[in-house]
């Protein structure tokens, strides 16, 4: 009786544990979204604090859209729109 | 002939009266090689997000344009010898 109980404990716990989070990329979601080296309010948001791109896995932009992404951070970091890194100011600020 | 954008920043210490005779340079460059300006659009003088040449901000300048493809060359090189120009870009617009 007692293991049972343990066993139904136990089983939704796995459940979550391996549960996928639904990863949908923003990008096919919505078309309309403007993804290019101006729009720098979007393209903050897929870059970490140092300046780097973020990884697909954190997100969840499928491969087609990370590569446009990653192309318009590159060119947005050539215009000086975002940084390449973090400490780029050194003496300046 | 194909769309293009080309971003220029400039000296943030240039002034007025220059800033636009640069801007008619580069206006009549393309132009002159067949090209056509669509738009061009004066974005103000913005923080960088990394210094260039020392300074901290730039006068932003945003063309659209028409122009053929083998004029990229030359308007590049003519570019990189406009002295108040700190940066620039050349972009072809896709979609």
């Amino acid at each position: 009786m007692s293991e049972e109980m343990m066993n139904e404990q136990e089983q939704p716990m796995r459940e979550r544990r391996y549960m996928a989070r639904p990863k949908i990329c923003q990008f096919c979601a919505d078309k309309n979204i403007e993804m290019n080296y101006k729009n720098i309010d979007l393209l903050r948001r897929f870059v970490t604090e140092e300046g780097k791109i973020r990884p697909r896995r954190q997100t969840g932009t499928c491969a087609r859209h990370q590569r446009a992404l990653a192309r318009e951070i590159k060119r947005a970091r050539q215009i000086a729109l975002l940084p390449f890194t973090a400490e780029h100011w050194g003496d300046y600020r | 002939m194909r769309d293009y954008e080309v971003v220029a920043i400039f000296q943030p210490d240039l002034d007025e009266a220059s800033l636009n005779s640069n801007i008619e340079k580069i206006k009549s460059w393309i132009s002159d090689s067949g090209g056509s300006i669509e738009k061009v659009d004066l974005w103000g003088k913005r923080r960088l997000a990394y210094p260039i040449r020392k300074q901290l901000d730039g006068i932003y300048v945003l063309f659209k344009i028409q122009m053929a493809p083998a004029f990229t060359n030359e308007l590049d090189r003519n570019l990189r010898f406009l002295e108040p120009v700190m940066r620039f870009m050349i972009a072809v617009l896709d979609e």
